[in-house]
C-alpha cells in the first residue's frame, strides 16, 4: 500500500490564551479524504484547534501543512478550506441561494455558473430546487443545517471543519443527518475533519478518532480500538456507562479490591469492562455476589446497576435471555477476564 | 361605550395633547402659508403667491446650501462613526465607558457654547489654535473661520454623537460569527464590509443617517458663528422673514417646504426600520 500524501500536517501546534494553554504541543497527520473526529468535553481545547486549522486564530507556536504547503501564516479567507459553525453562522439578510453562492461570488464566479453550481449542491444536500430564493429565516433547523453545509461546500474546499455542528439539534433529526453526513463524505470523496463531544457521534461518522483532553490527544484510533482498547480510564469512561475497578496488589497476588475478589493475571491498575460483559452467571471465571439497586428496560437489553461491596456496577443483558431478577435481590454475578480492556491511568 | 372600548378612552388624554400641541401649530402654519404676504390674519383668502415667490425672491440656494451641508454632514459622520463605533464595540468594558461618556458630555453643554468655544479656537492671529502654532513653532497661519468650510465643521462637530449612538447599537447587531463565517468563505476586508456588517448594522446605520439628516437640515447656528456670512441656510432665512421681516406667510411657506423635504426623506426611511428588532438585541 502506498503513503498517500497528508491532506492536513500539524506539527507542534500550540495555542496559549495567556497563562492558559488551549491547544498543547499536537502534531498529527490527517490523510486525504479521511473522516476525522476529535472528540473531547468542553474546555478540551477542541474548537480552539479547529479554530486554529481554519485560520480564525494564529497559533503560539508550531506549524500547520495542507499537501505540504505551509499554510501556518495564510489568512482564512486564503486558505483552500471551509468550516461548519456550531451555530451555523447564515447570513440571515440573505436568501438560501446567495448563502450558498457567498463564497464562489467571493471568487468572482459570473452570476449564471453560481446559480447552477448552488442548484446542484442544494440537491446534494437534498433540499429542494424551489429553496434557492427562500429567505433563510424561514429554514427550519435541520434545513439550515443543511444550507450550513451547502454553503461550506459551495467554496469547493480541499477540507471541511465541523465544529459540532449537531449538538444543538434533537435527536431523530441529528441520527438522520449523521448518516447524510457519512453518505456525503462517501460522494464527495473530500477530507472531513469534525468536532464533537459525543464519542458515540464520533463512532458513527468516523474513519479515526482523536480522544482530545486539556489540549493534549489522549488516544488516536479507528472507532473499533477506542471501543475494545482504550488507553486510559478518561478514554473508556467517555464511551458511556462503562465499569472501572481498581486494582489493588496484596501478598496473595492482585485483587479487585472494591469487590473483594482475586484479579489474576491483571495487565494494568484499572480494569474497564463494559455493561455488557457482565452477567448473572455463577460458572463465568470470575464471580462476585451483587445487589440490584436498579431495573432498566432498554428495549433490545435490561439495565441493572449493582452494588458489589464498594462498587456500583452496571450489567446489560439481552432482553429474553432469562434473567428474571428483580430489585434488591441478591445475586452471583460474573465476568470473562478476556472481556477486560486493561488500563494503566 | 366606556366598557366595550376603554383603548379609546385611555388614550383620549394623549389624542388631545397631540391635537392640540402638534397637529394645531402644523395646521396654522400650513394656513399661513397660502395667506397674502405679511398679512396677520387668518383668514379665507388662500393663495400660493407665497410658494411662487419663494423660488422667484431667492430662497432656492439657501434651501439647496442647507440640503447640501446636511447631506455632506452625515457622510462625514458615517464614515467617522463606523470605525469608532467599531472600536468601541471591540473593546467594550470599563474604558469604552469612558470614552462613550466624554462622546455624550457635550451633549448637555449648549450647543451655541460650544461654536463660540470652536470659533475662538479658530480664530485668525490670537485664536488658540494660531497662537499656540505661532508661539511654538513660529508657524503663521491663516484662519478658516467664516468659510463655508468652516460651518461644515461646526456641523460635523455637533451631530457626530447623534450618528455615533445609534451607529454602536448597529454595530452591536452584527455577531462575530457571520464575520468569521465570511472570511472563512473568502472574503477579504472590504468584502466583509459591503456583504455582512454594513447589511447587518443597516438598522442602526438608517436611524443615525435621519437623525443627523434632519438635525442638520433645521440646524442654523453653525453657519451663523463659524460659516459668517459665507453662507445663508433655509432655517436662518426663515428666522430672518418671521423675526425681523415681520412676513410671516413667506417664512409658513418656507417651513412648510423644509417640512416637505424631510418627509420625502424621512417616511420611507423609517418604514424600513424595524425598532423591535434593534431594542431586542
Amino acid at each position: 500500500m502506498t503513503k498517500s500524501p497528508a491532506a492536513l500536517s500539524l506539527t507542534g501546534l500550540t495555542k496559549r490564551f495567556g497563562a492558559m494553554t488551549a491547544v498543547d504541543d499536537i502534531s498529527i497527520d490527517i490523510r486525504e479524504g479521511e473522516f476525522f473526529t476529535i472528540v473531547g468535553p468542553s474546555g478540551s481545547g477542541k474548537s480552539t484547534l479547529v479554530r486554529l486549522l481554519a485560520g480564525l486564530e494564529a497559533p503560539t507556536s508550531g506549524r500547520l501543512h495542507l499537501r505540504g504547503l505551509d499554510i501556518t501564516a495564510m489568512p482564512a479567507n486564503r486558505r483552500p478550506t471551509a468550516m461548519v459553525f456550531q451555530s451555523l453562522a447564515l447570513f440571515d439578510h440573505r436568501s438560501v441561494g446567495q448563502n450558498i453562492e457567498f463564497a464562489m461570488k467571493m471568487k468572482g464566479v459570473a452570476p449564471e455558473a453560481r446559480r447552477l453550481r448552488a442548484l446542484e449542491l442544494l440537491r446534494l444536500v437534498r433540499l429542494p430546487e424551489s429553496y434557492y430564493a427562500r429567505p433563510v429565516t424561514q429554514c427550519s433547523g435541520g434545513e439550515r443545517q443543511r444550507v450550513a453545509l451547502a454553503r461550506a461546500l459551495g467554496s469547493d474546499p480541499e477540507i471541511l471543519f465541523f465544529d459540532e455542528p449537531l449538538s444543538a439539534i434533537d435527536y431523530r433529526l441529528r441520527k438522520t443527518l449523521e448518516v447524510e453526513l457519512k453518505e456525503l463524505h462517501q460522494r464527495t470523496g473530500k477530507t472531513f475533519i469534525y468536532i464533537t463531544h459525543s464519542l458515540e457521534e464520533a463512532m458513527v461518522l468516523s474513519d479515526r478518532i482523536a480522544i482530545m483532553r486539556a489540549g493534549r490527544f489522549e488516544q488516536i484510533g479507528t472507532p473499533d480500538e477506542i471501543y475494545r482498547h482504550p488507553t486510559s480510564r478518561f478514554v473508556a469512561s467517555f464511551m458511556g456507562e462503562v465499569n472501572i475497578l481498581a486494582v489493588s496488589q496484596t501478598p496473595a497476588g492482585p485483587v479487585f479490591a472494591d469487590l473483594d475478589c482475586a484479579a489474576p493475571e491483571a495487565a494494568g491498575a484499572f480494569a474497564v469492562l463494559r455493561p455488557e460483559s457482565l452477567r448473572p452467571d455463577a460458572s463465568a471465571p470470575v464471580t462476585f455476589a451483587a445487589t440490584v439497586t436498579q431495573k432498566l428496560m432498554l428495549g433490545s437489553r435490561t439495565q441493572f446497576h449493582l452494588r458489589a461491596g464498594q462498587a456500583a456496577l452496571i450489567a446489560e443483558i439481552a432482553a429474553g435471555s432469562g434473567a428474571s431478577l428483580s430489585l434488591g435481590e441478591t445475586a452471583r454475578f460474573g465476568f470473562d477476564p478476556a472481556d477486560i480492556a486493561w488500563v494503566q491511568a | 361605550m366606556m366598557r366595550r372600548n376603554p383603548g379609546f378612552w385611555f388614550a383620549l388624554p394623549l389624542i388631545a395633547a397631540m391635537l392640540l400641541f402638534f397637529a394645531a401649530p402644523l395646521v396654522i402654519v400650513v394656513w399661513f402659508s397660502l395667506m397674502p404676504p405679511r398679512s396677520f390674519d387668518l383668514t379665507t383668502d388662500f393663495g400660493l403667491q407665497n410658494y411662487q415667490s419663494a423660488f422667484a425672491d431667492g430662497y432656492g440656494p439657501p434651501l439647496m446650501w442647507s440640503l447640501i451641508g446636511a447631506t455632506l454632514t452625515t457622510a462625514i459622520t458615517a464614515a467617522l462613526a463606523w470605525p469608532t463605533a467599531k472600536i468601541l464595540h471591540r473593546h467594550a468594558g470599563r474604558w469604552a465607558s469612558i470614552v462613550t461618556a466624554l462622546i455624550a458630555l457635550p451633549i448637555f453643554i449648549s450647543e451655541s457654547v460650544r461654536l463660540f468655544g470652536l470659533s475662538v479656537f479658530l480664530m485668525p492671529g490670537g485664536g488658540i489654535l494660531a497662537g499656540t502654532l505661532k508661539a511654538l513653532f513660529d508657524v503663521q497661519i491663516g484662519t478658516i473661520l467664516n468659510t463655508r468650510f468652516a460651518a461644515l465643521l461646526g456641523m460635523v462637530y455637533i451631530h457626530f454623537p447623534f450618528m455615533l449612538f445609534p451607529m454602536l447599537l448597529g454595530v452591536g447587531m452584527i455577531p462575530a460569527d457571520r464575520i468569521e463565517a465570511a472570511q472563512d468563505l473568502g472574503a477579504g476586508r472590504w468584502a466583509i464590509l459591503r456583504e455582512v456588517e454594513l447589511p447587518l448594522a443597516a438598522p442602526g446605520l438608517l436611524v443615525g443617517g435621519l437623525l443627523t439628516f434632519v438635525l442638520c437640515l433645521g440646524a442654523n447656528a453653525e453657519a451663523a458663528i463659524l460659516g459668517g456670512r459665507a453662507v445663508t441656510v433655509i432655517t436662518a432665512a426663515i428666522e430672518q422673514r418671521f423675526n425681523y421681516a415681520q412676513d410671516w406667510p413667506m417664512g409658513a411657506a418656507l417651513t412648510v417646504l423644509v417640512i416637505l423635504v424631510t418627509a420625502a426623506l424621512v417616511f420611507p426611511a423609517v418604514r424600513r426600520i424595524d425598532l423591535n428588532r434593534i431594542i431586542r438585541r
